[in-house]
């Protein structure tokens, strides 16, 4: 496959270089196109759990960027009740072919540190986000013990 | 959907005529004297067209269930009368009832399907000569069922303005009318049962043969060994013997998952992923099924492939039906009730005295002038005639010992008229021309010196020769080769040059068909039931030379001769029809506007090859014939038609993601970005990667800055071409039986569209409306200055405008506000860019005219007008 040369490279890469913030990374050998890992944010509201991801790449990569969903469930204004993120680094216009998974993964950790609510998926938590922080955060939190995985220990 | 069609005007919609089908149920009749009658219905339309009942003898409640199909217009008064018929006497009118057809339209709001009607028929009395009062009692009772017709609501509502009628709420039915909508529920399963043997697997389809997918997947997923087969989880057991019917899933809801539709069974590969095996059409999908819908079953035919009826619009497919492909369908059968409205606002040019071939040596016309009328049926057929007559009767005087340019292309033969004159035999297609195959197309260049590099000759709708020059990108009318002519220059030095020549070619390719006609004609039947299957099996039964013959179309169980009419609703249903998601030959090609591309997953129909030869030969009897389709192919579809080379920029329409990642490689330095690429690529159709190598070992040469031009240009051949090429060439073949390509070659793709689809009355004030700016306002000169330039345009150039930035001539049926985009809709959009010696440019994908800053109006008319002219290189960086 003309992409997995590619993905193969890349994943040594992202294995070797030991993100802490996305750890776990499962890809199936005989399917380089889909990988999962978890996200495991540093700051609050979601520092108390770790978030399942996976990552799918076309068969056209690197023409055509990867889609990202999350498996575990999220209290997010940039991320909806199906797991699906608004990325702007893998946005059809701004896509391009040398942008490596690391530099996405590292967009989707910034992203969900810190949330962007003047582009939100679900505006009732941007608006939440925006008005009424206290509660925002309490509800994260709340969310997030109760929906996310454990963090890993080391 | 209450949107109107804009530029409809009222005259047009009222004078429209419109099929509906009439079924005189019954009537019962008042007692008034000794004898029953002998009762029959007479209709009359218009006060003109007659139609009646056979007469039944003696009774007062005569049941006729006789249909009639007549034309209608939404005006139409319809004059039912009731009479007794006696043999020796003049028939007696029993009652009769006048109505007009808007109101009846008004009331069901334009839809007129399965309406019942019942009437009083009235008598006149007279009750009092001398006072002149005349009473009307009621005679007898008339039902009668109405189907078949629609109008859209808006025309209806034009027409009630131009009645001058001012109530706008549905008027209710007065007068001894009623109606009713009847229940399609009895009559259809009645008639289903019928049917139902005629629901044949589909034109074409099943799935894959043989169990290839079922291997595929085990190979890629499973391997070989079949150990590893997971037991059957209880979930998937307990699902699995559900039949189809069961939409009632409840009982699987605890696990959170519907049950699998019958057939199916639940797997894990090696992996222990889940797969899906379909035992009936022994295929398998990662994606679970969806069970069928409501009103679907499955088949199978005579030879063991699985397809899927319709019961709900009695069709059939040979694709599982899944939820987007059945929104597609509901979809596209939306449009269906567009079509034939969108047929009558086409247009080209009217016949008109074509001018006078390019050279006199080459004049094919015996009489000069005399062939030049190129629209007139009569002249054709002359012309048409002596061709033939001259193919046939003149013997080999082929092989001329003067030939200097070498031998003919095979499958030519040289002959000699009997007045003299050499013209020449394609037994390939079996036509004649005059010009020489060797040097058409190359005629002016080829006979005398030749052009400097970059350099074309063209020519204006007089038929006056011009040059351009795609170096500077000018045109002028003086010759550039040393020691020609000095031409005369237009103002402003070149605008008079734009005058394209498309006018000009059309009259040259009339020429040519009509020349190649053959003199009778062909008849083909149809039904609109069946249209695809009747008109496949017709077309391709007869050799396609025949095809040339004139049409003569009739569709079964309807009146109506075909002057015209009937074959031109003919291509435009057809053509519809074609697009039809259920066939899966064609798709819209990236979601954006409405352009037609081949679909790669086109295979899953066992025949497609065969279909699409059939698609190729009745798109060029459109050509042929002159007539319209109802949606156009894509513009690198028509630049293959035309045999010319796809560059990248026309994978922009299509895919504009592969194409900005195109544009990035090219624009950047490559080595060190680790990009990882080599001469190979791989794309997917119906859940399998297809892997290419762009060259032999591909898969081991690595893209470097070095060689990325060589892999550009292999991947915009492959990304161009990648699953559809058999289907082209099936496509290619077929079109060149009846129209052969090289008589398009004087044409652009875009001039290929227009002849195509036809032009439409373009509504600017519409345009204006649902026109968005960026970096300029709708008070900015320049876009005053574009609008005032949009409106002294002619037709043609405004429709080679909205091609330049939209990609195509055509409008959506809801105007401009429905313009879509690739991602969605996507209003016309003009953007300040550059600077005022820029060109403007376009983006296809977003509707997107980047008009940069002119300093007055003649520059941006100039700019604008080299910009729309040229199909090539510009805005193509």
């Amino acid at each position: 496959m003309a992409a997995t040369r590619r993905l193969q490279k890349e994943l040594n890469d992202i294995r070797q270089s030991g993100l802490k913030s996305f750890r776990d990374i499962q890809v199936d050998e005989s399917n380089i196109l889909t990988w999962q890992g978890l996200i495991v944010p540093d700051n609050a509201p979601y520092n108390k759990g770790a978030f399942r991801i996976e990552i799918n790449f076309p068969a056209e990569y690197p023409f055509k960027p990867p889609k990202i969903s999350f498996k575990t469930k999220i209290y997010h204004p940039n991320i909806d009740e199906k797991g699906q993120v608004c990325l702007p680094i893998i946005s059809a216009e701004n896509w391009k072919p040398a942008t490596k998974t690391d530099q996405v993964i590292q967009a989707l950790v910034a992203l969900v540190n810190d949330p962007e609510p003047e582009h939100p998926l679900r505006a009732e938590l941007a608006e939440e986000f925006l008005k009424d922080r206290k509660k925002f955060t309490k509800n994260a939190e709340e969310f997030t013990k109760k929906h996310s995985e454990k963090r890993p220990t080391d | 959907m209450t949107e109107s069609i804009t530029t409809l005007t009222a005259p047009i919609s009222l004078s429209t005529y419109h099929q509906l089908s009439l079924t005189v149920e019954s009537a019962s009749i008042r007692n008034s004297g000794l004898f029953k009658p002998n009762p029959y219905l007479q209709l009359i339309i218009d006060d003109n067209i007659s139609r009646r009942t056979e007469v039944l003898k003696n009774t007062l409640h005569p049941k006729w269930k006789e249909e009639f199909t007549v034309l209608v217009t939404p005006l139409s008064q319809l004059v039912f009368r009731l009479a007794d018929h006696h043999s020796f006497r003049k028939d007696h009118i029993i009652g009769e009832k006048r109505i007009n057809l808007l109101k009846i339209l008004l009331y069901c709001n334009g839809k007129c399907e399965n309406v019942e009607l019942t009437l009083d028929l009235m008598k006149t009395v007279s009750q009092d000569n001398a006072s002149n009062t005349n009473t009307e009692v009621k005679a007898a009772e008339l039902v009668l069922l109405l189907d078949g017709l629609r109008i859209d609501p808006a025309i209806l509502n034009q027409s009630h303005e131009t009645l001058g009628e001012s109530n706008n709420s549905r008027s209710p039915l007065s007068d001894g009318i009623r109606a009713r909508i009847r229940l399609r529920n009895n009559l259809e399963n009645q008639r289903s049962v019928v049917h139902l043997r005629n629901l044949r697997p589909p034109p074409g389809p099943p799935p894959l043969s043989n169990g290839t997918g079922l291997a595929g997947a085990l190979d890629g997923g499973a391997g070989p060994s079949r150990q590893d087969e997971p037991p059957v989880s209880s979930a998937a057991s307990a699902a699995a013997p559900v039949t189809t019917g069961a939409a009632a899933a409840p009982a699987a809801a605890a696990a959170a998952e519907e049950p699998l539709p019958s057939g199916w069974e639940m797997r894990y590969d090696v992996y222990g992923r889940r797969y899906y095996v379909d035992h009936n059409t022994r295929s398998t999908s990662w994606e679970r099924p969806q069970p069928l819908p409501p009103g679907w079953e499955v088949r199978r035919d005579a030879r063991g492939r699985v397809y899927y009826v319709d019961h709900n619009t009695r069709t059939t497919t040979w694709q599982r039906p899944d939820t987007e492909r059945l929104a597609r369908f509901q979809h596209w059968r939306g449009e269906r009730r567009h079509v034939v409205a969108q047929g009558n606002q086409r247009f080209l040019y009217p016949p008109q005295p074509a001018p006078s071939p390019p050279t006199a040596d080459h004049d094919p016309s015996a009489g000069g002038s005399g062939a030049g009328v190129a629209g007139a049926v009569g002249v054709a057929g002359v012309a048409g005639g002596a061709g033939v007559a001259g193919a046939a009767g003149a013997v080999g005087a082929g092989g001329a010992p003067d030939d200097a340019l070498g031998a003919l292309p095979a499958g030519w033969e040289r002959r000699v008229h009997p007045d003299g004159r050499v013209y020449f035999v394609n037994h390939k297609n079996r036509t004649t021309q005059w010009e020489d195959p060797r040097t058409q197309g190359q005629e002016i260049s080829a006979l005398e010196e030749a052009l400097p590099p970059g350099w074309e000759i063209r020519f204006t709708e007089e038929g006056t020769r011009y040059f351009v020059d795609h170096n500077t990108r000018t045109t002028t009318f003086q010759d550039p080769r040393p020691g020609a002519p000095k031409g005369p220059q237009g103002a402003y030095g070149v605008p008079r040059a734009y005058e394209r020549s498309f006018r000009w070619k059309l009259s040259q390719f009339r020429y040519l068909c009509q020349s190649n006609a053959l003199p009778s004609h062909i008849k083909i039947t149809l039904s609109r039931q069946t249209l695809f299957e009747d008109s496949y099996h017709q077309i391709m039964r007869l050799p396609a030379y025949e095809l040339r013959r004139r049409l003569y179309i009739i569709f079964r169980g309807e009146e109506g001769l075909d002057y015209g009419g009937v074959s031109r609703e003919w291509f435009f249903l057809l053509s519809h029809e074609v697009l039809n998601p259920m066939y899966c030959l064609f798709e819209y090609a990236n979601k954006n506007n409405y352009s037609l591309q081949i679909n790669p997953a086109s295979y899953v129909n066992p025949d497609h090859l065969l279909y699409f030869k059939f698609i190729g030969r009745f798109i060029a009897m459109a050509l042929y014939h002159g007539r319209f389709i109802y949606s156009g192919f894509t513009m690198p579809f028509y630049k293959r038609m035309l045999n010319k080379k796809l560059t990248m920029k026309d994978i922009e329409s299509i895919d504009p993601e592969f194409y900005n990642s195109l544009v990035w490689i090219k624009d950047n330095n490559i080595d060190e970005c680790g990009l990882e690429m080599w001469f190979s690529v791989d794309f997917e159709v119906l859940g399998q990667v297809i892997h290419h190598e762009l060259k032999p070992s591909g898969d081991k040469e690595r893209v470097t800055e070095a060689n990325k031009e060589q892999y550009l240009q292999l991947v915009t051949q492959w990304r161009m071409t990648r699953g559809i090429e058999e289907q082209t060439v099936a496509f290619l073949d077929g079109f060149n039986e009846v129209v052969p390509l090289e008589w398009l070659k004087y044409f652009d793709e875009r001039e290929l569209e227009l002849m195509l689809c036809g032009m439409q009355e373009v509504d600017v004030d519409d345009w204006q409306r649902n026109t968005i700016y960026r970096h300029y306002t709708r008070t900015s000169k320049q876009v005053a200055w574009f609008w005032q330039f949009v409106r002294q345009m002619d037709n043609e150039k405004r429709a080679r405008l909205l091609q330049f930035v939209t990609g195509t001539c055509r409008v959506p049926v809801g105007g401009f506000a429905e313009l879509m985009g690739s991602n969605g809709p996507q209003r016309f959009c003009i953007e300040k860019v550059g600077k005022d010696t820029w060109l403007p440019r376009s983006h296809t994908c977003f509707n997107r005219l980047d008009l940069p800053p002119y300093k007055s109006y003649e520059q941006l008319c100039e700019k604008l007008n080299y910009a729309i002219e040229e199909t090539e290189g510009f805005g193509q960086e």
